[in-house]
């Protein structure tokens, strides 16, 4: 009975996906953060790199309108999974050139959450719906 | 042979302590003691592991000081500093422009020490935090947890890497020399202070920490710390740290996020919504 | 001989001597039997002690449950309707299962569901890990029904002015938002410790006496004495509670109490506290070079009229875990309460132009 209850698998390889079934927990709302109705596109130069938790950010140097320069801090994810695939501080060099699309803070301050983020030259930040470990499913 | 080994121990402990005596007035400035093991682990190495703590001022301040107000009025004596010999010998060889710096800090402790926000200590600071610690040793590596703000730290001893990235309590690597545990520390974030008087380093930090055994409560803790950005030359602080002796001592629980809630978002809270009593 | 194949050999060879009829009846056979049942026994005892032989220990002897370990899963807690009945599902239900679990979906742009970051850039997505998966319905294994107790009336009660005092103030301050947002305990910290939406990984380590388990979210190190002591006496509360351990045989047993009474198991209804009467037994054994089994009891008079229990397996992970400094780095807390002072005043602002 208990074999075949606590068989394991690795999971094959497919696009990204919400948990369905799993037990789940919301540990905050970015909703309640950001702003659905006040979605950005920004291009930016990095100009900090902060890996860490519970979200990581990166803060660019953005030209406005009127072509001054506004610093835009833009929230991701736990950076702690990209360390294993071998991420460091130094993969997201100060001076790059990155293309954001989210949306604004609730507070209307120049923060923003990263819904897509990809270097000015179009590789992916980190990664882009591939697998950092990936492995052929079995039983 | 058993007690002639105990009789040769105890000369050497005498003798040892002989030497602390006469430097008695200015600690950190004799060499640093030869370690004294009472107990192996499995692999033969010094066992200190068990839970310990440092009796120390030096979390107030690293240097020597007078008693002084501390930074909260009302809390009178209770909130004082209490008076310390310094742990470093002499004062720390700060640059110049660090040494505004470290002033500056000292005139904002209240508002900009880390440890007001519960947040990690970072390393040695971890180390001499009036709050106890335990050492556990695996058969590869050590394991550090502090009381203070459930801190942890990883010493690895069998495979040495660097970190990837910079973190609260560091990259430690460590290694037996002799019976000594020498740990070297990078990779940390800057962002910690050394104590409670606006002493502080940057992220190129370089801690070299020594664990001297003293036989089977105390250990001699040494550190070294190196920082081109802050200060002039190398400098390093000793303090003894004790074994908690009482029956099934254990860390208990310092969960402080909660109590730095009110510094930290307080001026958030909604009008009208009064901060809580405790 | 792997270790389940060993224990069903154990249990066979001790049963057949009982279970043979007839041969062992009678006088002249007695001796005969006597020492079929020895070699049996002895048979058997070698075995056991090839397989505690096997399974890699400590330098102190116990069985080494060291490593980085997940608990995904797409088990839910509590059996879902549909599957009423049924403890488990076939092997196609199950894959199926999976598959539906991994699907692709898009929030649509503009809308609360798409205000995130992409989980795939950051490998969190459940597509890019390691996910053991069993055939189960439910991780709950008692009661039968797979379903939790029903809670006590005034436990319920109790639960859901909670859970509505939350809603109604849930921007009032940092103290009415969620535990984990407040960086203090991550519910599936437990003790028992449940699978959660991400970086569902925990790291144990052992020393003589002691087994550490540290959870990836939040890292706070359960340090658990395995030498008998007491518990800390009923007045000291923790997040975490108290935890004492013991081996039986190759099994870790782990039992907590004192806990604080502001927690409560994911999974349950909100605002179900466990209280100071909790007491959560946890049991974790090797199953596998890659694996373990992590198995739990959770009794509290004050919430339940009956204990209920649960299990899950833990797979190896590559890797290691990083520090997670939740508090160092919670700009969270502060953008969501700014957010929401700004909401406010936005409200204030259109009810006096009226």
């Amino acid at each position: 009975m208990l074999s075949t209850r606590l068989s394991n698998l690795v999971a094959g390889a497919a696009l990204g996906a919400l948990l369905a079934a799993a037990p789940t927990y919301a540990h905050h709302s970015f909703a309640a953060e950001f702003d659905a109705s006040k979605p950005l596109s920004l291009r930016g130069v990095v100009t900090k790199v902060e890996l860490i938790n519970p979200h990581s950010w990166i803060t660019v140097d953005v030209k406005d309108a009127t072509g001054k320069t506004v610093s835009w801090m833009v929230e991701g994810g736990s950076p702690n999974v990209l360390f294993k695939s071998g991420v460091t501080k130094a993969s997201v060099p100060i001076g790059s050139e990155l293309v954001i699309d989210g949306y604004q803070a609730r507070d209307g301050s120049n923060r923003m959450v990263g819904r897509n983020i990809s270097f000015a030259d179009g590789r992916p930040l980190f990664f882009a719906g591939s697998k950092p470990d990936a492995a052929p499913a079995q039983q | 042979m058993h007690a002639a080994r105990a009789r040769t121990a105890a000369r050497l402990w005498l003798a040892v302590a002989a030497t602390f005596a006469l430097g008695a007035g200015a600690a950190g400035a004799q060499p640093a003691p030869k370690a004294i093991v009472a107990k192996r682990t499995a692999a033969g190495k010094p066992d200190i592991s068990g839970v310990w703590e440092a009796l120390s001022a030096a979390y107030w301040n690293l240097e020597d000081h007078a008693a002084t107000f501390g930074p909260v009025a009302a809390l009178g004596a209770q909130g004082a500093v209490p008076p310390g010999i310094g742990v470093v010998k002499g004062q720390i060889p700060y640059l110049p422009a660090a040494l505004a710096q470290r002033d500056e800090n000292y005139k904002n402790r209240l508002a900009a020490d880390p440890e007001v926000k519960c947040y990690l200590p970072g390393v040695p600071r971890a180390t001499y935090m009036p709050q106890p610690f335990q050492i556990l040793q695996t058969d590869t590596d050590i394991v550090i947890a502090y009381q203070y703000a459930s801190g942890l730290r990883t010493i690895f001893m069998k495979e040495h890497s660097e970190a990837p990235v910079d973190s609260w309590m560091g990259w430690s690597n460590g290694r037996w020399e002799g019976d000594v545990l020498v740990v070297d520390v990078t990779g940390q974030i800057g962002q910690s202070w050394l104590d409670r008087a606006g002493n502080y380093a940057t992220a190129s930090l370089h801690v070299v920490e020594r664990y001297i055994p003293q036989g089977p409560d105390h250990i001699w803790y040494e550190a070294t710390l190196e920082d081109p950005a802050v200060f002039s030359r190398p400098w390093t602080i000793s303090l003894p740290l004790y074994r908690h002796v009482e029956p099934n001592a254990q860390l208990l629980e310092f969960k402080c996020e909660e109590f730095a809630e009110e510094v930290l978002y307080g001026h958030l809270r909604k009008k009208g919504i009064p901060p809580p009593v405790h | 001989m792997d270790i389940f194949a060993r224990k069903a050999f154990r249990r066979r060879c001790i049963e057949a001597p009982r279970g043979t009829h007839g041969a062992c009846h009678g006088r002249p056979l007695a001796r005969a039997c006597a020492a079929a049942a020895l070699l049996c026994l002895l048979a058997a005892t070698g075995a056991a002690a090839a397989e505690r032989a096997k399974l890699p220990r400590t330098s102190d002897g116990q069985p080494d449950l060291q490593g980085y370990w997940t608990n995904n899963t797409v088990v839910p807690l509590q059996r879902p309707a549909a599957y009423a009945g049924r403890a488990e599902l076939s092997e196609d239900e199950a894959r199926a299962r999976v598959a539906k679990a991994l699907e692709p979906t898009e929030a649509e742009a503009g809308t609360d569901a798409d205000v995130h970051y992409q989980l795939t850039d950051y490998g969190l997505d459940i597509t890019q890990r390691k996910l053991n998966i069993d055939r189960r319905t439910a991780l709950i294994t008692d009661p039968p029904d797979g379903r939790l107790p029903a809670p006590r009336p005034e436990a319920a009660a109790q639960a859901k002015e909670r859970a509505d005092f939350a809603r109604a103030h849930a921007f009032d301050g940092p103290e009415t938002r969620p535990l984990g947002e407040r960086c203090l305990v991550w519910p599936h910290q437990g003790p028992p410790i449940m699978p959660t939406g991400y970086n569902s990984n925990l790291e144990i380590r052992q020393a003589p006496g002691f087994v550490v388990i540290i959870t990836e979210m939040l890292p706070d190190p359960r340090v658990v004495p395995l030498d008998n002591r007491p518990h800390i006496p009923s007045g000291v509360k923790q997040w975490l509670g108290d935890s004492r351990g013991h081996w039986d045989g190759d099994t870790l047993v782990i039992e907590t109490t004192n806990y604080s009474g502001r927690t409560q198991v994911p999974g349950t209804p909100q605002g179900l506290l466990l209280t100071p009467a909790a007491r959560v037994v946890e049991r974790i054994d090797r199953t596998g070079p890659d694996t373990l089994r992590y198995r739990f009891t959770v009794e509290d008079p004050n919430l339940w009229d009956r204990p209920w229990s649960a299990e899950y397996p833990l797979t190896r992970i590559d890797g290691m875990r990083f520090e997670y400094a939740c508090q160092e780095g919670n700009y969270g807390m502060t953008n969501t309460l700014s957010g929401a002072r700004v909401a406010d005043r936005a409200a204030a602002d259109k009810g006096a132009a009226r």
